[in-house]
């Protein structure tokens, strides 16, 4: 089933207003994705109704919140089908859970001279937080490179493999730039069969595909709400057994079994990663946004997703100088990014918002992966739920106001 | 932005000022905004009395970026290196026409100037 993405703008208040007396054209998602009433109903009913600080309170209130927080836990673990609830910790975004990852497994499993693998295609929040490592470490950091065509070269990762010095291999399950949907499951086969931990930046995935850490195999998994139509929040799937042998990331109150004046010890699962007050309305407004979310069914966005990106590739390759980056729309997610040789994309984003169309203009957190393809920003149109070919049309007008005015 | 796009800005970025570079300048400097991607090689050169005798740019940008280094090659020329440190964004969008830059294009408009400021430090002025 696919729908046409009016009937479902429809629950999104924001974007119902205009913009320069033209409606609003949100092309930005994979930056952050707009909230449907559900969410904004979610986050003001635990403000009006039952907020209080949870796991401490004998009262009903603080009762009631933490039965709802921990409700939402429920509903992500179920989402991503983890075996266990206790596999999933609230973080603030997809950046914290891995580096959660990097400070708490990372230091305590990869060594000096072990090989930490990760992409070309790398958000800096999967790449950065390991060079760290690796620094710190004195570890080696590894890239699968980048096809022209805006694939991962996996003839490059058995050689990266075979030394059996790899430890560890970090990857984007869709990248926010080219769109790539990588092939997770042989990807991680072939890790797996080397002995490599396997964390996946769900970033981009986890909004737009259905994603199943049980069938994929993986070791680790962040993600944001916040992209998926949550508030500010996110949250780290890790396997119960790493998870149980890896030190706490955060040190404080929630995450200590017994304090003695010396020392303490450390609360079970996922407790002992949860650190201080967690954001209490944002969790709970995070599990209605998966209700949202798995009421639309997360096959049926991937399939509303694949006609939109479709349409958009088609329609963007014909406006002239135009080049297109990533791959054909079957591996291609909702982010899709172009340059032009003789536009800057930032005036591009410029005159765009003045027809009331928002793109990203610039490297999308992904500078090596522009060095790659020699260009020094693109432009980003990404797709979600409540987008419809309609917007791809403004789209391509509004790129032809861009040509008409800078192209001499 | 209908007033970012008027024909006078579109014209300096097109046919910029003073565009290339000054061979065995005093002040030769590299400068890039890592979240846009542009890039701006400046040179200048001074009179006896350390004034700026001349500014010559190259690089890649967008349309504020290369206007606001086109125009700025034009305005300090006679300038002490004192008088430049003390410029602003401010006297920037006085340049591109008295407009005010939403906080996205402060970046773009100030990369020459932060250039040739940085520039003159670096070469001692
Ligand atoms: C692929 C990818 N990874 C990681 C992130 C980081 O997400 P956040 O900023 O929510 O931590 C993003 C979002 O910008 C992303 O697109």
């Amino acid at each position: 089933m696919t729908w046409s993405g009016k009937e479902v703008r429809q629950q999104f208040p924001i974007l119902q207003q205009k913009i320069n007396g033209k409606r609003l054209i949100y092309l930005d998602s994979a930056a952050s994705a707009q909230k449907p009433q559900v969410v904004i109903d979610a986050l003001s009913s635990v403000y009006s109704t039952n907020y209080a600080n949870i796991h401490r309170g004998i009262y009903r209130l603080a009762e009631e919140a933490t039965r709802q927080y921990e409700a939402a836990r429920a509903k992500i673990a179920k989402f991503i089908n983890a075996a266990s609830t206790d596999e999933v910790i609230f973080v603030r975004n997809a950046t914290e859970g891995l580096n959660l990852v990097v400070y708490s497994w990372g230091r305590s499993n990869v060594g000096a001279g072990e090989r930490i693998i990760v992409t070309e295609l790398e958000h800096h929040s999967n790449l950065v937080p390991w060079q760290w490592l690796a620094q710190e470490q004195d570890a080696e950091l590894s890239f699968i490179p980048v096809t022209g065509a805006g694939e991962l070269d996996l003839a490059a990762l058995p050689p990266l493999l075979a030394d059996g010095r790899a430890k560890v291999l970090a990857l984007s399950m869709m990248s926010n730039v080219l769109g790539t949907i990588p092939d997770l499951a042989e990807i991680i086969h072939l890790a797996h069969a080397a002995g490599v931990v396997v964390v996946l930046d769900g970033a981009q995935a986890v909004p737009h595909l259905p994603v199943d850490v049980q069938s994929l195999d993986a070791d680790f998994m962040a993600f944001s709400g916040h992209k998926l139509g949550g508030p500010g929040i996110g949250a780290l799937w890790g396997r119960r057994a790493l998870l149980a042998a890896m030190p706490p990331f955060l040190f404080g109150g929630d995450m200590i079994l017994s304090v003695r004046k010396e020392r303490s010890t450390w609360n079970e699962l996922p407790y002992k990663f949860e650190a201080g007050t967690p954001a209490i309305a944002e969790a709970i407004a995070l599990g209605a946004a998966i209700d949202f979310l798995t009421e639309l069914g997360m096959e049926n966005v991937r399939q509303h997703e694949l006609q939109l990106v479709t349409y958009a590739l088609a329609e963007l390759s014909a406006v002239p100088g135009l080049h297109l980056l990533g791959p054909a729309a079957e591996k291609h997610g909702g982010a899709v990014a172009f340059w032009f040789e003789d536009i800057h994309p930032h005036d591009i984003a410029a005159i765009l918002d003045e027809e009331g169309i928002c793109v990203r203009a610039g490297q999308h957190c992904a500078a090596p992966l522009h060095r790659r393809f020699g260009i020094p920003a693109s432009t980003r149109a990404s797709y979600y739920v409540y987008n419809s070919n309609e917007d791809t049309d403004a789209l391509v007008a509004g790129l032809h106001k861009v040509i008409k005015l800078l192209r001499r | 932005m209908s007033n970012l796009y008027r024909e006078e800005l579109l014209e300096h970025y097109h046919d910029p000022l003073n565009y290339g570079v000054i061979e065995d300048a005093e002040v030769d400097i590299n400068r890039d905004n890592p979240t846009c991607g542009d890039t701006i090689h400046l040179t200048a050169r001074l009179d006896e009395d350390d004034r700026i005798a001349e500014v010559k740019f190259e690089g890649q940008g967008c349309v504020v970026s290369m206007a606001a280094a086109s125009l700025l090659t034009a305005e300090v020329v006679g300038k002490s290196p004192e008088e430049i440190a003390a410029l602003g964004l401010r006297d920037i969008e006085e340049l591109l026409g008295g407009m005010r830059l939403s906080m996205g294009r402060v970046k773009c408009a100030l990369l020459a100037l932060t250039a040739l400021q940085k520039g003159l430090e670096e070469a001692g002025r």
